[in-house]
């Protein structure tokens, strides 16, 4: 199966290099989060001796949106990117990050206290140790999927990370819109995620002449 | 469509995510997290211990048994909350470990009062003995081993004493209660006192205080002395790595059961009184604490009419490091002392000094899954077992 797959992958791939000039498109929308997700809480500090400090909730309304599979010219190269998770009262910033393979991550701590980034991952197993405030260590996530990333001394602290091998995804905005450019042509697979899962997936068409379509998920 | 490949994008999300974590790994929270549930199960195996070294107050090994805990926390209002434990042991009936009201008078200032069963002020480790933050299985031995020492039961004389020395898992005399039970530890970290704690904080500074029922060796749900303990703690912190605690109690320690048996009347008190120093740093994947406890016990002698202030010590340093993502190392080495007493045959200890090693490690099966192992190493001069080597694994799960 394998060798049948790779050679429909090189074939299709030796074709994707003829029309490089026809018009692109692109693929907008809006995400509807139907579902509560409440932020995780800190566990019964019983053992403490008085209220832990007030914290920063996560933002758990973000989705991100990526197409399944992707035009070959996608996987050509990817630019090493930069990014950055920053970790300000107990709190991942942001909580769901979107990167392409190759990108190095910064997790500056931004906190009085020390924190300890770590992932169990399969897609990225690291553990940054602790460190102080005004610090801040990297991670290169060089293989895609999603990184569930943690922090070992707050355990209500996460966040995720989720690593793509071609550019077309976005993290929906506040009022949960989105928009993925510069797509060829062609029937794709977009998929909707949000916290830990993908939650729906809708097939769409970026007709030959290029332009925006409209794609609206409702997540339940 | 001639420009797709069949690349695979995302490991498929829900499938990537379930094998990093599949068992629940929050809390569960209930009325927009006004009510939170944590739980945490542990098994841990070992060989017996037939030098009972690990023997804690609850009658069987801290290396051999079936650990069940559930903690809450009801947020009534921004300024009182209701927090609470319940725990069994070797699926023994659950009882209540801690309950207690924290109440915030001013919700903008940190300063916490707890009323109730509360958590212990006294020492470093209290707060490291739950799951994940107990980096070996077994315990540090002064807040864990037994002495021969018992509140409700004394010996009538120093001969009587010394004649338990190693037994403190069975210990039995002649004055109070006359029905052989365990003695206790320096510090008990696993039961809990009543009371009213109070405590503050600045960035650098943690300052707490509390007025209980029983002892730092024995805490008490219902007083059964005169005397109340008083004890406080502070902990200065020198940078986000480095901290330093000292802690102090003082409190009545003899029940009224022995005064009555030595016609005392019942508002005597013969108090234990308990130093603690701790220290620990932590940076990068390396975390060290060390902790010195010194305690001693007024105990009054029916043969001779004296008081004998029995005292013991202790020096524990412990630590952990991460050696890569999810696997970790770890080790413990302490001493736990007693002062000499003169009997009949000259002066002896009035217990068996005891050292022990526990060098183990841990791996994450997941975040909140962890399987242990250990070795420990115990050494006791006296006792009927005078050494033991137990291999022990454990594993634990908290959510």
């Amino acid at each position: 199966m394998r060798t049948v797959a790779l050679a429909i992958s090189l074939v299709v791939t030796a074709v994707a290099s003829v029309p490089a000039q026809r018009p692109l498109g692109s693929i907008r929308g809006r995400v509807d989060i139907r579902r509560a997700v409440a932020p995780a809480e800190r566990r019964p500090g019983v053992a403490d001796l008085g209220t832990a400090a007030p914290r920063d909730l996560p933002d758990t309304r973000r989705a991100v949106v990526y197409l399944e599979s992707a035009p070959s010219p996608a996987f050509d190269e990817l630019a090493a990117g930069h990014a950055l998770m920053d970790q300000h009262n107990e709190t991942f910033y942001p909580h769901v990050l979107a990167v392409t393979v190759g990108t190095v991550v910064d997790f500056p701590n931004s906190d009085s206290t020390y924190h300890n980034v770590f992932s169990l991952s399969k897609a990225k197993r690291f553990d940054l140790g602790r460190y102080a405030k005004g610090k801040s260590k990297s991670v290169v996530f060089d293989k895609p999927g999603v990184v569930r990333v943690f922090c070992d001394i707050h355990s209500h602290m996460s966040a995720f990370v989720l690593v793509f091998n071609h550019p077309f995804f976005a993290t929906t905005d506040t009022d949960g819109r989105y928009r993925i450019d510069n797509l060829p042509p062609g029937t794709y697979s977009v998929a909707a995620w949000h916290e830990g899962s993908t939650r729906e997936t809708r097939p769409i068409t970026v007709p030959p002449q290029g332009g925006p379509v409209d794609l609206d998920f409702t997540l339940q | 469509m001639l420009f797709k490949v069949l690349g695979a994008v995302l490991l498929c999300a829900s499938a990537t995510v379930a094998s990093a974590q599949t068992l629940p790994a929050e809390p569960v929270s209930l009325g927009d997290g006004r009510v939170v549930v944590s739980g945490d199960a542990s098994v841990s195996v070992a060989p017996e211990d037939t030098g009972f070294f690990n023997y804690g107050d609850y009658e069987h090994s801290m290396l051999r048994e079936f650990r069940l805990g559930l903690s809450v926390a009801v947020r009534a209002t921004d300024r009182i909350s209701i927090l609470g434990q319940i725990r069994s042991e070797n699926m023994d009936t659950p009882e209540p470990y801690a309950l207690y009201a924290r109440l915030r008078p001013f919700v903008h200032h940190r300063f916490d009062v707890q009323i109730g069963r509360i958590p212990p002020t006294f020492g470093r480790f209290p707060r490291l003995a739950y799951g994940r933050d107990n980096i070996l299985i077994g315990y540090p031995l002064a807040y864990q081993y037994l002495t021969s020492l018992r509140a409700d039961a004394l010996p009538a004389s120093v001969d009587e004493l010394l004649r338990m020395r190693g037994r403190g898992w069975l210990a039995n005399y002649s004055v109070g209660n006359l029905a052989a039970d365990r003695g206790v530890p320096l510090v008990n970290a696993l039961n809990w006192d009543t009371g009213v704690e109070a405590s503050t904080g600045w960035k650098w500074l943690d300052v707490s205080a509390a007025v209980t029922n029983g002892t730092v060796s024995r805490p008490l749900v219902s007083d059964d002395n005169a005397g109340k303990q008083f004890a406080g703690r502070a902990m200065v912190h020198f940078s986000p790595a480095l901290s330093v605690g000292a802690s102090y109690a003082r409190g009545a320690f003899v029940s009224r059961r022995v005064l009555a048996a030595l016609e005392l009347p019942s508002d005597r008190s013969f108090v234990q009184e308990a130093a603690g120093l701790d220290v620990g740093y932590e940076a990068g994947h390396l975390s060290i604490q060390a902790e010195a406890i010194g305690s001693s016990w007024d105990v009054p002698m029916r043969a001779t009419g004296t008081i004998v202030a029995l005292q013991s010590g202790s020096i524990s340093v412990q630590g952990r490091y991460a050696i890569s993502p999810g696997i970790y190392a770890a080790v413990r080495a302490e001493h736990l002392t007693f002062n000499r007493v003169t009997g009949s045959s000259g002066p002896v200890s009035w217990d068996a000094p005891v050292s022990r090693v526990e060098v183990g490690g841990g791996y994450y099966l997941q975040r909140n899954l962890i399987a242990r192992m250990s070795v420990q190493f115990n050494d006791r001069d006296g006792g009927r077992v005078s050494s033991a080597r137990l291999v022990a694994a454990q594993l634990l799960f908290w959510f």
